[in-house]
C-alpha cells in the first residue's frame, strides 16, 4: 500500500513551526509592512529562538549544522513558513542555499558553516539587466590576470544583495563555451574593492527585504574564491535550484494560499449581508471551493516532486510543473481572497493586500511561468509526460 | 530519581466532537488525535525536573492502540528518555489504567509519578487518585506548582477557595493543572533524537492486569441544543423573570 500519511514526528515538527509562526512571527508583519524595514533587535532575538529550536537552515545536512530534513520534510515545513512574509522567513529561519555544499577547504569555514549558523548572509547573483529568463546570456565576465580573477559587470534584482555578507556571482569565464564549461561561480565578499551595491530597487511587494543592483568594476578575487569547478558554474546552479524552487515557490505558495483560504472561510461564515452569512451565497462558495481544489492539487504536486527528489531521481520537469501551477494558483487564491473580503480585502488593515502583492512575483522569479511552460512542453514533446 | 509520566492519546482539543449515529460513543474516525493537554504539562514538568538535575530519567507510559506510540514519541521529542507502550484496543477505564500503572510502577520503581489531572475526552479525573490509593502513596492533585525537596515534594494545589500547599512524602503522585507550566515547542534536534529513543511494548496480560470494564456505557448523546435568549425590557422585568420563571433568586 502506498502510504500518504505524514509521520507523527514530522507532524510534530510542523506543529512546532506553525505555533512559532503564528505566535512569534505573524505579529511582526504589520510593522514590517509599515516601515519597510525589519526590526533588527527583534529579528536577532527571534532568530536565536528559532536556532535554539533547531529551526534555522533546516534544509541543510546535519553534518554541517543544518536540520537534516529530507526534501519532503523541508517542503512540509516551508508550507508553514509560507504563512508569513518572505522578508521575515529569510532572517528568522535562514536562507541557506544547498549549493554551498560545493564549498571546499577554507571555503567551508569561511562561507558554508557561518551561513548555516546564521552569522553570514549569502545572496546569489545571476540576473542582469540583459539576462533575465535567458540566464546563459549574462555579460558579467571574469578574466584571469596576474594570479587573480577580475570581475566586471552588473547584476540586478539580487534578493538580499543589500544585506548579504557575500555574494555568489555567476560570471562568464569562457565566451566560446558559455554554458558548456564557460560559466563559473565566484564567492565575493562584501567590501571587496571593485564590488559595490549600487542601489536597492523598489518593488511592488516584499517590503522588508531588498532586491539590489550590484556593480563589479575590476573586482579582483583570488582563485580560491571559485565555488565548485571552474567552468561548471551553470551546471552547479541548475542542479541545486530545483529543490530550492520547489520549497520556496511551490511549498510556500501552498502555505500562503492556505492562509488566505482560512481568512476567506472565517469571513464567509461571519460576515452577514442580506440577513445571512455571505458563505451561503453560491458566488462566494465557488471562490472557496475552487481555492480548496487548487490548493489541494498544488500541495500534492509539491509533495510528490519532493519525494521524487528524495529518491534521487530527476525531478526537473515535476518542479517546473509545480512552479507554474503553485504560483498561478496562489495568484488566483489571493485574488479571490481580496474579492471575498471586498473593501476590507483592499485595505491595508488585513494581510490580504500584502499577500496579493507579494504573490505576484512568484510567477516571475525563479523562472517565469512562460520559461517553465516552454521547458515542460519541450520535455513532453520529446519524451511524453512521465509520471 | 526516576520520574514516570502517563500520557493519553485523545481527540484533539480543536476538533468539534460529534456523537456517533448509533449513540455508542463519539466519532473517532478521520479525527485528529493528540496528547491530552494536561499530560503535555506533566511531561513538561518532568523534563524540567530532569533539566534542573533533580530527575535522572523520565519514562513515559501510554495505554492504548498502536497509534498511542505516536503520543509517546511526542513526549520523547519534548525530552523524555524512553517509553512504555501498553498495547490494547479495548476501552480502558480509569481503574484499569490505575492498575496497569501500578504494575508498571512495580517494574520501574519511580520516585515520582506525574499524570494530567484529567483527560479531555472523558473528563474522569480519577486515574491519579486511584493510583495513589492502590499504591498507598501520597498524592498532590491539581498542581499549579511543584517543588521537590529532599525526600518530600511541596505541591501547590488549585482548590475552590484559592491555593493550598501540601508537603508530600516521596514517593508520590502529582496530577497537573493548567497553570503549572507552559509546554515547550518540540525542537528539531529533539524530534530527530526521539526517532531513536526506545519504546518497550507490553500488554495488560503480560503485566497480569484484568482490564475488563466495570462500567457499561448505555448511551452517548449530544448536549441539548442551546435555546435562543429573550430580550427583557427593564430590570424589573428581568428580576421578575429570574424570580418567577427561572426561579433562581
Amino acid at each position: 500500500m502506498i502510504d500518504f500519511a505524514i509521520p507523527e514526528l514530522d507532524r510534530l515538527l510542523i506543529e512546532t513551526v506553525r505555533k512559532f509562526i503564528t505566535n512569534e512571527v505573524q505579529p511582526l508583519e504589520p510593522e514590517v509592512e509599515e516601515r519597510g524595514e525589519l526590526p533588527e533587535a527583534k529579528m536577532r532575538a527571534l532568530r536565536q529562538q528559532a536556532q535554539a529550536l533547531g529551526l534555522f537552515a533546516m534544509n541543510m545536512p546535519a553534518e554541517v549544522g543544518g536540520g537534516g530534513l529530507s526534501t519532503v520534510e523541508t517542503c512540509l515545513v516551508e508550507e508553514e513558513l509560507g504563512k508569513t512574509s518572505d522578508a521575515l522567513i529569510r532572517r528568522i529561519f535562514g536562507q541557506v542555499y544547498p549549493m554551498l555544499m560545493a564549498c571546499r577547504d577554507a571555503q567551508i569555514e569561511r562561507y558554508l558553516l557561518p551561513t548555516v549558523r546564521g552569522d553570514r548572509i549569502c545572496a546569489i547573483a545571476i540576473t542582469e539587466p540583459d539576462a533575465g529568463s535567458d540566464a546563459a546570456a549574462i555579460r558579467t565576465a571574469a578574466t584571469f590576470d596576474d594570479g587573480a580573477w577580475v570581475l566586471n559587470g552588473r547584476k540586478h534584482f539580487i534578493s538580499d544583495g543589500d544585506v548579504a555578507d557575500y555574494v555568489i556571482v555567476m560570471a562568464v569565464t569562457d565566451r566560446d563555451k558559455r554554458t558548456r564549461g564557460g560559466i563559473t561561480l565566484f564567492l565575493v565578499d562584501k567590501g571587496t574593492p571593485g564590488f559595490t551595491v549600487a542601489r536597492r530597487q523598489p518593488m511592488m511587494g516584499h517590503r522588508g527585504y531588498g532586491h539590489a543592483e550590484l556593480v563589479f568594476e575590476d573586482c579582483r578575487v583570488s582563485p580560491d574564491c571559485i565555488l565548485g569547478e571552474p567552468g561548471e558554474g551553470f551546471r552547479l546552479m541548475m542542479q541545486s535550484v530545483s529543490a530550492v524552487r520547489l520549497a520556496h515557490i511551490g511549498a510556500r505558495s501552498v502555505g500562503m494560499a492556505q492562509r488566505v483560504l482560512d481568512l476567506m472561510r472565517r469571513h464567509a461564515n461571519e460576515r452577514v449581508q442580506f440577513g445571512q452569512p455571505i458563505g451561503s451565497f453560491q458566488f462566494v462558495q465557488q471562490m472557496i471551493a475552487d481555492s480548496a481544489i487548487e490548493i489541494t492539487a498544488a500541495r500534492l504536486m509539491v509533495l510528490n516532486a519532493a519525494w521524487t527528489i528524495d529518491q534521487g531521481q530527476d525531478a526537473r520537469d515535476k518542479v517546473s510543473i509545480v512552479k507554474v501551477f503553485a504560483s498561478e494558483m496562489l495568484g488566483k487564491v489571493a485574488d479571490r481572497g481580496v474579492q471575498v473580503f471586498g473593501g476590507s480585502g483592499y485595505s491595508k488593515d488585513l494581510p490580504l493586500e500584502r499577500i496579493y502583492r507579494d504573490a505576484r512575483v512568484t510567477r516571475i522569479y525563479d523562472g517565469t511561468s512562460e520559461i517553465h511552460r516552454m521547458l515542460i512542453a519541450r520535455s513532453v514533446l520529446r519524451d511524453g509526460l512521465r509520471l | 530519581m526516576k520520574v514516570l509520566v502517563a500520557v493519553k492519546r485523545v481527540v484533539d482539543y480543536n476538533v468539534k466532537i460529534r456523537v456517533k449515529a448509533d449513540k455508542t460513543g463519539v466519532e473517532t474516525a478521520n479525527v485528529k488525535f493528540s496528547m491530552n493537554p494536561f499530560d503535555e504539562i506533566a511531561v513538561e514538568q518532568a523534563v524540567r525536573l530532569k533539566e534542573a538535575g533533580t530527575a535522572t530519567e523520565v519514562v513515559v507510559v501510554s495505554i492504548g492502540p498502536a497509534q498511542a506510540q505516536e503520543t509517546i514519541r511526542t513526549a520523547l521529542a519534548m525530552g523524555a528518555d524512553r517509553g512504555i507502550h501498553v498495547q490494547t484496543d479495548a476501552e480502558v477505564q480509569p481503574l484499569a489504567v490505575a492498575k496497569l500503572l501500578k504494575a508498571i510502577v512495580a517494574n520501574e520503581n519511580p520516585t515520582l509519578v506525574i499524570v494530567g489531572k484529567q483527560a479531555i475526552d472523558d473528563d474522569c479525573s480519577q486515574t491519579g487518585q486511584m493510583l495513589a490509593a492502590l499504591l498507598g502513596w501520597s498524592q498532590g492533585t491539581f498542581a499549579s506548582k511543584v517543588d521537590l525537596k529532599d525526600g518530600t515534594v511541596a505541591v501547590t494545589r488549585e482548590v475552590d477557595g484559592g491555593l493550598e500547599t501540601v508537603d508530600l512524602k516521596l514517593p508520590a503522585i502529582v496530577t497537573t493543572d493548567l497553570r503549572l507550566n507552559e509546554p515547550r515547542y518540540a525542537s528539531l534536534p529533539n524530534i530527530m533524537k526521539a526517532k531513536k529513543k526506545p519504546i518497550d511494548a507490553t500488554t495488560a496480560e503480560a503485566l497480569g492486569v484484568d482490564i475488563a470494564s466495570r462500567l457499561i456505557t448505555l448511551k452517548v448523546e449530544e448536549p441539548a441544543k442551546r435555546q435562543g435568549g429573550k430580550k427583557v425590557g427593564s430590570i424589573a422585568e428581568l428580576v421578575d423573570k429570574l424570580k418567577n420563571e427561572a426561579r433562581v433568586i
